[in-house]
């Protein structure tokens, strides 16, 4: 969590079964794995790593997007190579994951009145802070965008915890028409914000989040390699001064004000007003 | 302590491994990173990520593609510098349960002599292993790999400073790599690293711009372990050190390849990024192998795949 030192929930390779398979639209699919420990130890915002049973490829950065029980479930679109072989995955198949990583959505705070920012497969990456907010007290407005209406998945889990719904497509077909950034910055300011989706559009986020004088917690996302902190291959500009700036000689020392931090081990999720790109 | 697999075991200069396994500088950070899930102890060493005199941002994102069979990086040799690297760095490798080999890079020779000495005079830091694949500043950016009398300044400036096991990690983007090998044997030279990453590129054809944000790139994985073999088997001919062959190594069968062309060791970079458990699945299958096919030592394979042609009628220089 940021902010926060990390918790003591080392992430491990997990050998996990697909309990569920569902395509809840054209090509976007959600596994549910029998994952025990992993769903033990998630924590909102985190990530795993899933090794290609072909093992021909790197393995892929999702987010765990639901943890229950012996459960964790992950939410992904058919975008390329890996996301196809693992959309080619049935039940009872075995997939091996490493995780859980990364640091995530910090939800403790007495912000009463959040907002979450979802753009497309961003979704995945806010339920577990959704939900964590919502079992704290919070009122959690979701603003969930994506091109169209069917890409709007599972919108009815975040109404029936709880989450009040502001929705919007780029063509207009389910809620406003446009992006979910110009519903946000017309809505009542939040006291908080979180948000994960395109850099653009978290990008946006971070501006609005500006003009309202409240702090937003980005999830980004960026090709992974290891995904683990060992390449430096996923990074992001961010202020020396941050306290998720990695270890780097500050500029009176030669080194430099502005730093770049790994997504996948610093973050996923950063401070939007220590971000510097 | 008792070996506990002898069969494995291996020497590079004075460096003594455990096993024949070395994780590629740049791609396993510290070892720290990977050591919630993997069993560093069944690995031979870590060659860290490659460390400059001043500190360097690195390059702008993406830094990272993926391509067919591989990987284009293009990280920039992101590090804090060698004062502060040895301040706030070094200290955590100590006790670490494998060896450590140290990796430099330079802009100038001067660059190598200086962090070398530095590095090498630590305790944590076992072998000394010099990326060779920088622009060279002073000769219009020339990479000092890909000149042979260029490559032997460095070397040689280098092996001034230390006793220690120097390991000369080989470029591929060169005419012809063995002459290199050669003159890296010469000027002082315990054991070669063969080959570093493969100039590429990628473009975004949506966008009609370079998809690396440095515009070029190190090809690294599968699509160049050919280039790699080919590289080792043509370099053991004419050297007598040891050699790290790299690139692309997932499997046993590749592993083997690898020895068989003449390496004394391997280093496994990409294929971490695929699954962290291969390294420690090497080690058992190579255990396997040697096992059932009845071979005393790694040592005995190696370079075994060295033939005459037995009728030569190719001609030169091409094999299509
Ligand atoms: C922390 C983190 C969490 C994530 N969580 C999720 C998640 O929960 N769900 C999810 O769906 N994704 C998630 N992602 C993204 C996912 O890891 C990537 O989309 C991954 O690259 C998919 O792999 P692939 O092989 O299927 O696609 P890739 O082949 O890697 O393609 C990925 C994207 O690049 C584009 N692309 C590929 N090749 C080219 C080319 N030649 N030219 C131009 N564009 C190209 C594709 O169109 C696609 O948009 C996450 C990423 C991170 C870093
Ligand atoms: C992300 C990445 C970063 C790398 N960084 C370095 C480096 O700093 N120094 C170096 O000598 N080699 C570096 N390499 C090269 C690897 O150590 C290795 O030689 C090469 O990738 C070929 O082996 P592989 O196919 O097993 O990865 C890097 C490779 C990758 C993929
Ligand atoms: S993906 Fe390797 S450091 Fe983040």
């Amino acid at each position: 969590m940021i902010g926060m030192t990390m918790l003591d929930l080392r992430p491990r390779v997990a050998a996990t079964t697909i309990l569920e398979r569902r395509e809840l639209a054209d090509g976007v699919i959600l596994l549910t794995l029998h994952a025990p420990e992993l769903a033990d130890a998630t924590q909102p915002g985190q990530y795993l790593m899933a090794i290609p049973p072909s093992g021909e490829a790197a393995a892929t950065a999702l987010a765990v997007y639901e943890a229950e029980g012996k459960r964790a479930s992950i939410l992904f679109f058919v975008t390329g190579k890996r996301t196809r072989e693992l959309a080619n995955l049935a039940c009872g198949d075995q997939l091996d994951v490493v995780g859980p990583l990364g640091n995530g959505f910090d939800c403790s705070g007495d912000a009463d009145d959040v907002a979450i920012v979802a753009g497309g497969v961003g979704i995945a990456s806010v339920w577990l802070c959704a939900r964590e907010l919502l079992r704290r007290g919070a009122h959690v407005r979701l603003f969930y965008g994506a091109r169209t209406a069917e890409l709007l998945v599972e919108t009815q889990r975040f109404a029936d915890a709880g989450c009040e719904l502001v929705l919007a497509t780029d063509d207009g077909t389910r809620g406003e028409r446009g992006f979910v950034t110009d519903a946000l910055v017309g809505a009542r300011k939040p006291e908080a914000i979180y948000a994960c989706g395109p850099s653009p559009m978290l990008r946006r986020v971070g501006e609005i989040a500006n003009g309202f004088g409240v702090r937003a917690q980005l999830s980004l996302e960026e090709t992974f390699g290891c995904g683990v902190g060992g390449c430096w291959g996923c990074v992001v500009p961010l202020t020396n001064a941050s306290a998720q700036a990695p270890n780097f000689p500050p500029a009176e020392r030669g080194g430099s004000d502005v730093v770049y931090a790994r997504i996948c081990k610093e973050g996923p999720v950063f401070w939007a007003h220590e971000l510097r790109w | 302590m008792v070996n506990p697999q002898p069969a494995l075991a291996i020497k590079l200069g004075k460096l003594e491994l455990a096993y024949p396994t070395l994780m590629g500088s740049g791609c396993y950070g510290s070892g720290e990173e990977f050591a919630p899930f993997v069993d560093l102890s069944k690995i031979g060493a870590i060659v860290l990520k490659s460390v400059t005199r001043l500190p360097r941002l690195g390059n702008p994102t993406p830094r990272l593609v993926q391509t067919p069979a591989g990987m284009l990086n293009a990280i920039g040799l992101q590090n804090p510098g060698i004062e502060w690297y040895l301040e706030h760095e070094l200290h955590k490798y100590a006790g670490r349960p494998c060896k450590i080999v140290g990796s430099i890079a330079g802009f100038e020779i001067d660059d190598y002599a200086y962090v070398c000495e530095r590095l090498a005079a630590r305790d944590e830091i076992e072998a000394i292993e010099l990326n060779v694949s920088c622009p060279n500043v002073a000769q219009e950016g020339e990479t000092f790999g890909c000149d042979p009398d260029l490559t032997a300044r460095v070397v040689e400036a280098a092996r001034a400073t230390t006793n220690k096991t120097l390991i000369v990690k080989l470029s591929p983007n060169v005419t012809d790599i063995v002459a290199v090998a050669r003159q890296a044997e010469n000027s002082g030279a315990d054991a070669l690293a063969v080959i570093n990453t493969v100039r590429g590129m990628a473009i975004d054809v949506e966008t009609w711009r370079p998809r690396l944000g440095n515009i070029t790139g190190g090809l690294s994985g599968p699509a160049i372990r050919p280039i790699a073999v080919l590289a080792v088997y043509e370099i053991a001919q004419v050297v007598s050190i040891p050699i790290v062959g790299q690139g692309g190594i997932e499997t046993l069968a590749d592993a083997l390849e690898f020895f068989l062309a003449g390496a004394t060791a391997i280093s496994i970079g990409t294929a971490n990024f695929t699954d962290p458990r291969i390294p420690e699945r090497l080690v058992a299958e190579l255990q396997a192998y040697l096992t059932r096919r009845n071979i005393g030592s790694i040592q005995e394979i190696v370079g075994r795949a060295h033939v005459e042609i037995a009728t030569a009628h190719q001609y030169e220089g091409d094999e299509g």
